[in-house]
């Protein structure tokens, strides 16, 4: 990758990027007042079987296959993933995270990446309510049209995850940013095994019944600071 | 020459509204299924049937399908007179296809019973539902770690289960998971310290949202009744209603979380009292 596709892509995963992605836990939150979350090494455990079965052949799958759409042109492709990850996200409060954050990334593509039509006629499809605009499909829309690899693409996702959960359980435990940043960086070797072993032409699909429970309690905490 | 693999075990059966009553109007099937006359358990006209295997279970090989049709506004439960087994294999998967439409103002209650994949299994489930305008579907579906008591636990082989609800819109939920310990991307994880793994989705799509927030609130309630027992969430689903998973530590757990919601479900979305199965 050249520098200049290389600094296209890193704005968007910068957390400089405006997603407002710092008010959403995905049930983070939900699992430290639940008690599954009280250590560091709990919470490394915990996101790091999120990353494994519950996102590599869901979000980080339909990351890569959106890539291509980019790369190619396809709207159709990104459509049909999109509505597929609609349909496999069952958490209420994670969908509408996700699709917030997601259309916040395709209007300023739209806006401002020249020359690739896909990124406008899919923010028209967001829009209009025709597509449901989820961040993995934004975002590899976007990377892919802006000439980043699906596996790049699908990395770079991971990471900007890994560190929201980061940020998130440093406000809601004594987590500091010198051990944040150890966890973070025992994520990676998983992180590039996803972006490299997903196949993204197989079927979506995901496993993480803990995660996705804590992420249907959210909307029952009694108090919160995040909005999942 | 083709390779003899297994039974090919297929039930068909059409549910019709006649007069105030639901009854089969067609079915065919073949081994291993059996199929006993629906029974009536109120006065409401509703047709329970038991999915019967007398062989217990799927063998490697084993492709087992049910192809359901409930017609405009028939009522149907369906439940099972024993657990699914699911038995070893030296290397061919056990399948069980399901394929289920509901018509408008069609109520189909699934409330089969759990899966226990045995150690070295291999498992393949996929059930696909497809509901008319109006049409009304409680579906539950579960899965034992394996056969507890001989400590068999997250032993077999893999297992993919694939379940798919689509309503006239077009909207869809899809609840796919596909596991084999042995992988780096397919392991159990955190889901290991529990023995039982559940969802129930309650979908109808001209139900007022306010009935959907009161029963959202009493599910909610119920699951955390538990505590340590059961790990439970409650959340709308991609689909109108609402979708429930569940984890469990025993069977006793899972089943008295099961009736819980039910009744609540029954209640709260049809005006029903809960029913007795009568299995035990």
């Amino acid at each position: 990758m050249n520098t200049s596709v290389l600094l296209e892509g890193l704005r968007f995963i910068d957390t400089f990027f405006p997603s407002g992605g710092y008010a959403f836990s995905s049930g983070l939150e939900a699992a430290v007042q639940g008690g599954a979350v009280k250590t560091s090494d709990q919470l490394a455990g915990y996101i790091e079987d999120l990353l494994r079965g519950g996102m590599s052949r869901r979000e980080a799958l339909a990351t890569k296959r959106a890539n291509r759409a980019g790369a190619t042109g396809q709207i159709s492709v990104a459509l049909a993933i999109d509505r597929t990850l609609e349909a496999a996200k069952l958490s209420r409060a994670s969908r509408l995270a996700s699709r917030q954050m997601g259309r916040q990334v395709i209007r300023v593509a739209a806006d401002q990446i020249q020359g690739k039509p896909i990124l406008s006629a899919y923010c028209d499809e967001v829009e209009a309510a025709r597509a449901p605009g989820h961040l993995a499909i934004t975002f590899g829309l976007t990377l892919g049209a802006a000439g980043w690899s699906q596996e790049d693409t699908a990395a770079a996702f991971l990471y900007q995850t890994a560190v929201g959960f980061v940020s998130a359980a440093m406000r809601l435990s004594p987590l500091g940013q010198h051990e944040g940043q150890r966890i973070l960086g025992e994520w990676l070797p998983l992180i590039e095994r996803i972006s490299r072993d997903v196949d993204s032409d197989t079927a979506m699909s995901s496993w993480s019944p803990v995660q996705d429970i804590y992420a249907m309690r959210h909307g029952v905490l009694e108090w919160r600071l995040f909005r999942s | 020459m083709t390779e003899l693999v297994g039974r090919v075990g297929e039930l068909k059966l059409t549910y019709t509204k006649c007069d105030h009553q639901t009854i089969i109007s067609h079915s065919y099937f073949t081994t291993p299924w059996k199929l006993l006359p629906p029974i009536y358990l109120d006065d409401t006209g509703a047709a329970y049937t038991l999915l019967v295997n007398p062989s217990g279970g799927l063998v490697g090989g084993d492709h087992l399908s049910i192809d359901m049709n409930v017609e405009q506004d028939a009522h149907v439960l369906i439940s099972a007179p024993s657990a699914n087994r699911v038995y070893r294999t030296e290397g061919k998967v056990s399948e069980q296809r399901v394929n289920i439409t509901v018509g408008s103002g069609a109520v189909l209650e699934w409330f089969p019973e759990h899966t226990i994949p045995f150690a070295g299994s291999r498992f393949r489930q996929t059930l696909q539902a497809t509901l008319a305008p109006g049409a009304t579907l409680l579906l539950w579906d579960a899965v034992a770690s394996g056969r507890i008591a001989s400590g068999e636990r997250w032993a077999f082989t893999d297992l993919e289960n694939d379940i798919r609800i689509t309503t006239a819109s077009g909207s869809m939920l899809l609840e796919r998971y596909v596991l084999d310990p042995s992988t780096d991307l397919e392991r159990v994880g955190l889901a290991e310290e529990w023995n039982y793994v559940a969802s129930l989705y309650v979908v109808n799509d001209s139900t007022p949202s306010e009935v959907w927030n009161e029963l959202e609130s009493k599910i909610a309630t119920i699951l955390d009744t538990r505590p340590g027992e059961v790990l439970g969430g409650v959340s709308a689903g991609p689909v109108p209603g609402l979708a429930v998973k569940i984890l469990a530590q025993t069977a006793p757990d899972l089943t008295a979380m099961l009736d819980a919601l039910w009744a609540v479900v029954r209640e709260g979305l049809l005006n029903l009292s809960p029913v007795s199965l009568r299995k035990y």
